[in-house]
């Protein structure tokens, strides 16, 4: 088990050794005798031994007087003569004890009187020295082995007791050296012990062991070593903090720390405790010594929503509002479809007006107008804002609180903070100086631009004796207080000159401190070079060529010169010269400028011609805007005429709805110039408001806009984009450009309710703007406009934020964003911000841990790892090969594997459904493991009355009545089943009309060889069939000695040889099922895919006698086999329907050579006519599971359930109409079938009807037989059946029903009975014949989809999987019942008394046997069709196919070989050239009518050969389902010695990739 | 030498299923099973048992004393899946047929030595009244499919509502599972 073990092994041999030794032994007994006791004392009574021991050490005798307290009666008897100190023992060892002490105590005594001598001689030995290396442990755990041992404890030598403990006790101390309390003590104690215990073993018990056994309180003991308790007592500060250091309270010095956590005082100590021991690294405690703690995260009060007690108050304070859901598709892939409601957000627009600041018809004093204006507009806004007298207030307020800081009466604060505050501020006023005086400049020289500009203006006017403008500014003179003024600005001056004398001292002081400085260092410097000058001097006598190669630095040392002191006189010149540049001197008075609009336009009749040209020309023009939005124009504003101001007034509001997510928001300015075609001026760009911009709040803006554009005027306008001068020599070019200003405003509307109609953020969207807007305090502060990051940034480095608030923290964040660059915006937001905090390990390792990989991915339930048990405990055990199918399939994902399906597009395909389904199987997951309380629970039903009065009907019930009924059998649940459980039990009742031998000759051929093919046994035996009497049989043999074989699974049974066209076996055949992996879930037995094949072979006898003269003696008969037909049936469909009985069509090649069916059809007809209608054989068969299977239907019904409330797009109303509709058929008949709704590939539940729409079929179909209707409507057929099926509860797991509309069918090439009928229905459709689709439980399929059509006063039942149609009246059909037809818009549900097609009446317009879905209470409300406008068909490629067919020739011919493993396998090429001329002659007549022609094209070609063989056709999916038919047929399975093969393959392409193949198998035998 | 023999701890758990109170009933048997993650096999001993039928005892504590032994050992490489102790007393109803009586789980104990549990019981309920009046009458009480669904989270959302702790029956189990945790070092 361990190493110490076996340590205590050795030391135990080593006594063996020295058994004889008598002081081990003895010491052993001591040892024994005290360890006894100890042991079974609780440790409670450990001091108390303490004493004892002690006692022991001081004077051995001492025991003796205690000894009489504990010792017991067996104790005195057992110390007999001797007067031995006994052990301080609690002994309470009973009188069973004593045989075996007794003898004990006898071997002892032997012992002791041998050893007592030589104990008193001898000191003591080596070996107890010895003995002390084994460390405490191990003793210990010796020790503890043997716990029920019963030794004696009588007999003590005082000597050698006391002898031993002096020793042991030292050796204790030796182990430990510095006892503290008395645990160690103890442990020495145990170690001493023990040492002595091991002397016992020796001696008395070598080879018994008992197990193992800790005591409690030695595991206390161990544990208690081994862990470290921190103590509860408080930490001394000094302990915590780095050494000299003083702890230092943030609170006290006005930070903010936020609210600690509380946490009880004693665990704060054992968490200080523990790290101080654990992590004395110290990083752990704060400045002022205590546990680094973030603020206490827990909110004061509750934020959940008060529980409402009573139901009634829910619904009384909630209002519930119903809305449908909307899907939001952003524009990238937004697809307006009708359906879809109109968007429900919406900008308002309103466009106010327009103003141009320039315009080709400006007059000049138009251009100095608008000037003038553009600047008085500027005066004005630098007026309200009247910075300048703001920042002069500022600096008169800094400079009081400077004069007051400076006040020593002022209560103390530290000096230093005192001294601090004040340069802050002197700086601030500083700048705060600087500011003023430039604002106050700005303000001067606006004022006096102004001026000038209005004095051009009146100028202009003067020049040109008109007035176009009602400008006019006036001038407003606002007197002044002279003397103050001029204090103040003395004042103001003054107190300037001294700020600055104070900063040029500062800065002198400053200078002059480093000049000092400097001119130290250059003394010193100068000095030690003149020592070192001194130093090269003697050197460079020495060694005179070295003193090139140093230059002296002496030029460097520039002494520094002081700085020069400032002149009061010349900073005073300096700020006077300032102020009179910048600002307002005392004795001028404030002018106040003033423009109105009171001048008076000169009329047109006082104006020179080229001026009412220009007013004309500007009378003409007319201005619109347009709205566009997302660059579509969307609305545009009345066209109004430009007012002679070039003012225009709109005042109009648009309400735009929008379904996509803005992008751009432009207004397009038009101007017309009388009735030509407008002209785009300039567009503006507006931006789209942010979402907290609603209407009514939005404030008015003017947004400018300027154009190119160049206009020369012959008139009095000034034009655009040309050059004109006010002067009258033409200098002093300006050239400007149309321009203008659109005033508007853009706002989110705002609904009824008042929820504004805002989009919600977009993905794209979501940059930079909206990870801003999450920090709150943005918005607090109420910009909306985040645009300039830098400025906040600024202003919040300014402001002094106190960064530790947590009211801060979204700024503070917001400025270390903008900060350190606007690259890094984090655009997602931290969920657990902690999580770092808790990662023990970094990602990367945990990842790269193998461990955690097979964990995660089997938690995921990634189907190699679902069941995987044990997972290995390290990462070493765990082999790489684990994960290696895994990697490879997802490697394997996205390359297409063309190995198995040779086709590139199927693969394609193949890839597509996988990923489809994948996807699907995801969705449902959850809904997988949500279990109905039926999963959970077995309750009996409650008996309702009908069920009580069956039962109680049964009571007076038959007891064996004449037609017995079929009692359900029990279902069993899939867990509990393992192989071998599960049988498919297959009941062949009888065949009609099985082909049959045709002589091998026709007429006009040698007759000799028929004689060949014959069974004599059987000529004689009368079969009832057996047409002996018929003409064409002059030799009276059997027609056909059919047999079935049934192969599933590659288990393959078969029944006995029946006889005659009509055999009647009603044998059972009964065939293990396997499911894959040993699976038996539900979901694993929905998915099997396996088919059972029902083959139908006629046996014949050959006789290989070769010789006639034998013929006498013996008969050797060889018996061939030749395959007939077969009938495939799914296994999931068995397991579907639990059950499947009835007749079913048998798939018989087109050309069977050798056999025919007309001279069957012939003898038939006389006595059966019904079933020589129809053309084929048949065979009834009965197949089920058993035990009887639950079909996971529940788990269907619950995914169905599930879907329907997923997603649809369907009129609410419709699918409670659809509900409804469902729920009353149901309780009429709830065996019917009623589909009303169907869920598409999206998972969207969408009406039914909606998927039945004419769609064109290939036009190569149509031109085949232009006149003939019916023909082409069975092209067509046939063309659909040729699509694979692929039933959908295998490709979903059983999960759903998806119905892909045609266009999807077409181009996966793969669907089941719905999509099948659903395309040919729409085929039917647009070929004008009346079509619907006809849902309903066929054979052997189970509820499936028929189309039904109406042509020439009867319906046809077509099967669209199999292209056969029949007549209504058609035994042979398939269809057993008809739950409801569903045309292009409506839905009928089959209401009549029968559902079998032969008893119904298809007339769909009889309310009384059709009730119709759509009626004149709901009538149809015309829905839009899913399916496409029209299928589109590429051409196939004949190449391909043609290659494909190589393909799968050379792989068939491989498969043949290779099931043929003992014998060769000759290929017959003539024969195989015929075979594949021929099949295109097939498809061209789908396998009719060529059979006479062809057999007598072989016969003329291959006269000398047996020929068996037929064609096999099939639509092409896969390369698999084609081996299994070749397989299935077991032309392989001939074994003559001669036999050849010969193999054809012949594909021909339909539209759509659609492939038919042919395969053409046949076995030669060549004749002698 | 690692592949040969994967590393595995093991937990040895043996102790007893004590006595239960069930007030009401009397001559009942329980039934014991065990419910472990995929990580855990037995490999010694009995993974479920069946125990005698026992009375209710004559004194004031009307106990019904089983002390039925457990004893497994499990191996396992993960402590996910810790193996949960899953009973299911039962006993005849007036009609005398066997009904379910109580379910109830715990978790085997994480730490060595002796433990007590003391597992509150319960049954599910019938869905309705007229339900309740006929399962008693026809002696088939609503049960579980599987005991073992007791200890497992799967698919009991719904059932909540239905499956009350009705009584205050308990029963004590002692499991006092002494467990080594050996982790596994070949050498």
């Amino acid at each position: 088990m361990n190493p110490r073990e076996e340590k205590v092994k050795i030391i135990t041999e080593e006594f063996i050794e020295n058994d004889e030794d008598a002081d081990m032994g003895r010491q052993n007994k001591n040892s024994k005798v005290r360890r006894q006791p100890r042991k079974k004392q609780p440790p409670t009574a450990v001091p108390k031994e303490m004493v004892s021991e002690k006692s022991h050490l001081g004077n051995p005798q001492e025991p003796v007087q205690e000894e009489p307290k504990t010792r017991l009666l067996s104790m005195t008897v057992r110390r007999g003569p001797r007067s031995l100190p006994p052990i301080p023992s609690t002994s309470r060892t009973g009188f069973a004890e004593f045989s075996m002490r007794g003898r004990m105590r006898e071997k002892l005594q032997a012992a002791r009187s041998k050893a007592e001598s030589a104990l008193l001689q001898e000191i003591p030995t080596p070996r107890p020295r010895r003995l002390r290396s084994p460390s405490k442990k191990e003793l210990e755990t010796e020790f503890g082995t043997e716990p029920g041992k019963e030794v004696e404890r009588t007999q003590q030598e005082v000597d050698s007791q006391s002898y031993s403990r002096v020793k042991f006790h030292d050796s204790a101390r030796k182990i430990k050296p510095k006892p503290q309390d008395e645990e160690e003590l103890l442990n020495g104690d145990d170690a001493e012990d023990l040492l002595l215990g091991l002397d016992h073993v020796a001696d008395d018990f070598v080879a018994v062991r008992p197990a193992d056994y800790e005591s409690i309180h030695d595991r206390l003991q161990i544990e208690r070593e081994m862990l470290f308790i921190p103590s509860r007592q408080t930490v001394p500060t000094y302990k915590k903090l780095p050494e000299n250091v003083q702890p230092r309270f943030l609170e006290d010095e006005g930070l903010y720390t936020g609210v600690r956590p509380e946490v009880a005082r004693t665990n704060q100590n054992i968490m200080e405790n523990r790290l101080l021991m654990q992590d004395p690294e110290r990083r752990w405690f704060g400045d002022d010594g205590r546990i680094l703690a973030l603020p206490n995260p827990i909110k004061p009060f509750p934020s959940r929503p008060p529980v409402l007690t009573q139901e009634q108050s829910i619904k009384a304070e909630l209002e519930t509002l119903y809305k449908k859901a909307v899907k939001y598709v952003h524009s990238s892939q937004h697809v307006i479809r009708s359906g879809d409601p109109p968007g429900n957000f919406q900008l308002d627009i309103d466009i106010s007006g327009l103003i141009f600041t320039h315009h080709p018809c400006f007059s000049r004093e138009h251009v100095l107008a608008a000037k003038l204006a553009q600047l008085y507009d500027q005066y004005l806004a630098r007026h309200q804002r009247n910075k300048a007298k703001f920042l002069t207030d500022k600096l008169q307020a800094l400079r009081n609180a400077v004069q007051t800081g400076l006040d020593p009466e002022k209560p103390h604060q530290s000096l230093d903070t005192i001294q601090k505050t004040i340069n802050e501020y002197k700086s601030e006023i500083r700048q705060t100086r600087k500011f003023r005086d430039a604002e106050q400049e700005k303000d001067r020289t606006l004022l006096k631009t102004i001026i000038k500009v209005w004095k051009e203006m009146k100028s202009l006017r003067e020049f040109q004796r008109f007035t176009n403008t009602p400008l006019k500014l006036v001038l407003r003179k606002e007197k002044a207080d002279q003397k103050a003024d001029e204090e103040a600005y003395e004042a103001e001056i003054q107190a300037e000159i001294s700020e600055l004398l104070e900063e040029h001292t500062e800065e002198y002081a400053q200078k002059m401190e480093e000049y000092r400085t400097s001119l130290h260092q250059w003394k010193a410097r100068r000095k030690a070079q003149r020592a070192k000058k001194k130093k090269r001097k003697q050197a460079a006598e020495e060694h005179p060529g070295d003193e090139i190669a140093e230059p002296y630095p002496e030029e460097d040392l520039v002494k520094p010169s002081p700085p020069e002191p400032t002149d009061r006189a010349v900073i005073e010149q300096e700020v006077r010269e300032r102020a009179a540049q910048s600002r307002r001197r005392p004795w001028e008075p404030t002018l106040v400028p003033e423009l109105s609009l009171a001048g008076s336009v000169t009329p047109n009749d006082q104006c020179p011609r080229a001026e009412v040209w220009r007013r004309e020309d500007v009378k003409k023009r007319s201005v619109y805007l347009k709205v566009l939005f997302n660059n579509k124009e969307v609305s545009r504003t009345v066209s109004r005429p430009l007012g002679a101001d070039f003012r225009v007034h709109f005042g109009q509001i648009f309400n735009l709805q929008i379904v996509n997510w803005p992008e751009s928001l432009t207004l397009q300015v038009y101007e017309t110039i009388g009735h030509s075609n407008p002209t785009l001026l300039a567009e503006v760009f507006l931006p789209i408001p942010e979402t907290t911009v609603v209407t009514g709040r939005a404030p008015t803006e003017e947004v400018e806009f300027s154009s190119n554009q160049h206009v020369t005027l012959d008139h009095e306008g000034v034009g655009s984009g040309v050059p004109f001068s006010f002067e009258a020599d033409g200098s002093n070019q300006l050239t400007l450009m149309t321009s203008g200003k659109v005033s508007h405003s853009v706002a989110w509307a705002i609904g009824e309710n008042g929820i504004p109609l805002i989009p919600p953020l977009s993905q794209q969207n979501i940059g930079f703007r909206s990870a801003l807007k999450k920090a709150d305090a943005i918005s607090s502060i109420g910009t909306s406009g985040l645009t300039d990051m830098k400025k906040l940034a600024k202003w919040a480095a300014e402001s002094k934020l106190d960064p530790n608030d947590p009211n801060n923290a979204p700024l503070m964040q917001l400025i270390s964003v903008a900060t350190s660059g606007e690259s890094y915006v984090p655009d997602f937001f931290r969920l657990e911000q902690l999580q770092q905090e808790f990662n023990f390990v970094s990602d990367q390792e945990l990842n790269r841990s193998k461990r955690f990989r097979l964990l995660h991915l089997r938690s995921q339930e990634v189907p190699e790892f679902r069941n995987y048990k044990q997972v290995p405990v390290y990462d070493r055990e765990i082999m790489e090969k684990v994960f290696q199918d895994y990697e490879k399939r997802l490697r394997d994902r996205n390359v297409i594997e063309t190995k198995e399906h040779i086709d590139t597009h199927r693969a394609i395909v193949a890839k597509y459904l996988q990923q489809v389904r994948e996807s699907v199987i995801n969705r449902f997951l959850i809904a997988k493991q949500y279990f109905l309380l039926a999963d959970m629970i077995v309750e009996e039903e409650v008996p309702n009355i009908s069920i009580l009065g069956l039962s109680l009907f049964k009571l007076a019930e038959q007891k064996r009545p004449l037609r017995p009924r079929r009692k359900g059998r029990k279902k069993v649940t899939a867990q509990n089943l393992s192989d071998g459980d599960i049988k498919l039990l297959v009941n062949i009742v009888r065949a009609y009309d099985i082909p049959v031998r045709k002589p091998a000759v026709s007429k006009f051929q040698q007759l000799s060889r028929s004689s060949r093919m014959f069974s004599e046994k059987h000529a004689a035996s009368p079969s009832t069939y057996s047409p002996t009497h018929n003409a064409d049989y002059p030799l009276g043999q059997v027609l056909v000695r059919p047999f079935v074989e049934v192969s599933f699974q590659r288990t393959v049974c078969h029944t006995t040889t029946a006889e005659g066209p009509n055999p009647s076996w009603n044998e059972e055949l009964e065939l293990p099922f396997r499911a894959p992996n040993g699976d038996y879930s539900t979901a694993s037995l929905q998915s099997v895919k396996d088919v059972v094949f029902i083959n139908i072979f006629d046996e014949v006898l050959h006789e290989v006698l070769e010789d006639d003269r034998e013929r006498g003696s013996g008969i050797h008969t060889r018996i061939e086999r030749h395959w007939l037909g077969c009938v495939k049936i799914p296994f999931s469909t068995i397991y579907f329907q639990a059950r499947i009985d009835g007749t079913f069509k048998i798939d018989i090649p087109p050309v069977l050579l050798g056999y025919s069916k007309e001279q069957n059809m012939i003898l038939e007809r006389g006595f059966d006519s019904v079933r020589s209608l129809s053309e084929g054989s048949y065979i009834t068969l009965f197949i089920t599971i058993e035990p009887q299977l639950v079909p996971g239907e529940s788990i269907r019904e619950k995914m169905s359930n599930m879907l329907k409330k997923f997603e649809s797009q369907e009129d609410e109303k419709l699918l409670q109409a659809t509900e409804k509709f469902q729920a009353e058929c149901a309780l009429k008949f709830p065996n019917r079938q009623c589909l009303t709704t169907v869920i598409d590939i999206s998972g969207k539940t969408v009406f039914i009807t909606r998927y039945l729409k004419p769609l064109n079929p290939p036009q190569e179909l149509l031109n085949v037989y232009p006149n003939n209707l019916q023909a082409t409507a069975e092209l067509v057929a046939r063309y659909v059946s040729l699509i694979p099926f692929l039933p959908d509860t295998v490709s979903f797991g059983g999960i759903c029903d998806l119905w892909s509309t045609s266009d999807q069918f077409l181009d996966l090439l793969a669907g089941d009975e719905e999509e099948h009928a659903v395309l040919l229905c729409n085929y039917f459709l647009s070929l004008g014949k009346k079509a619907w689709l006809l849902m309903g439980n066929a054979i052997p399929e189970g509820p499936t989809a028929y189309v039904l059509t109406w042509e020439q006063g009867r319906y046809l039942i077509w099967n669209p999987c199999s292209g056969h149609f029949y007549g209504q009246f058609d035994t042979f059909c398939p269809l057993k019942n008809v739950g409801c037809l569903i045309g292009p818009d409506n839905i009928w549900f089959n209401i009549q008394r029968y559902d079998s097609p032969l008893r119904i009446n298809f007339d769909v317009t009889r309310p009384k046997l059709w009730k119709s879905f759509f009626s004149r209470s709901l009538p149809y409300p015309g829905l839009s069709s899913v399916q496409p406008e029209e299928l589109i068909y590429q051409r196939s490629d004949k190449a391909a196919a043609a290659e494909l067919q190589d393909r799968i020739e050379k792989i068939l011919k491989e498969k043949i070989m290779d099931w043929r493993p003992r014998h060769l396998t000759r290929w017959n090429r003539y024969c195989t050239s015929t075979l594949r001329h021929f099949l295109p002659l097939l498809e061209k007549s789908q396998g009719e009518d060529v059979e006479d022609d062809h057999r007598a094209e072989l016969l003329k070609q291959l006269g000398d050969y047996r020929f068996s063989g037929f064609p096999l056709h099939m639509p092409y999916s896969e390369v698999k389902p084609l081996i299994d038919a070749v397989y299935s047929t077991g032309v392989h399975n001939i074994d003559v010695p001669n036999v050849e093969f010969a193999l054809a393959v012949y594909i021909h392409p339909y539209p759509k990739n659609v492939l038919s193949v042919w395969i053409y198998v046949a076995s030669l035998i060549r004749n002698r | 030498m690692a592949t040969a023999s994967p590393s595995v701890f093991l937990l040895m758990v043996n102790g007893q299923v004590e006595s239960a109170q069930f007030p009401e009933y009397d001559d009942l048997y329980c039934k014991y099973c065990f419910v472990y993650g995929q990580d855990w096999a037995p490999t010694a001993g009995l993974e479920e048992g069946i125990s005698q039928i026992t009375s209710k005892s004559q004194d004031v504590r009307q106990a019904l004393v089983w002390n039925f032994p457990i004893d497994v050992t499990f191996k396992s490489t993960n402590p996910y899946g810790w193996p949960q102790i899953v009973l299911s007393v039962y006993g005849p109803d007036m009609f005398g047929n066997d009904v379910v009586r109580g379910y109830g789980a715990v978790h085997v104990p994480f730490s060595p030595g002796r433990h007590k549990r003391t597992i509150p019981m319960f049954v599910p309920e019938s869905t309705s009244k007229l339900q309740k009046f006929t399962s008693w009458f026809m002696g088939r009480r609503p049960e579980y499919t599987d005991p073992k669904v007791v200890a497992q989270g799967e698919g009991r959302e719904d059932e909540n509502a239905e499956a009350e702790i009705p009584r205050s029956t308990w029963v004590s189990l002692c499991p006092s599972p002494a467990w080594l945790m050996l982790p596994f070092c070949p050498q």
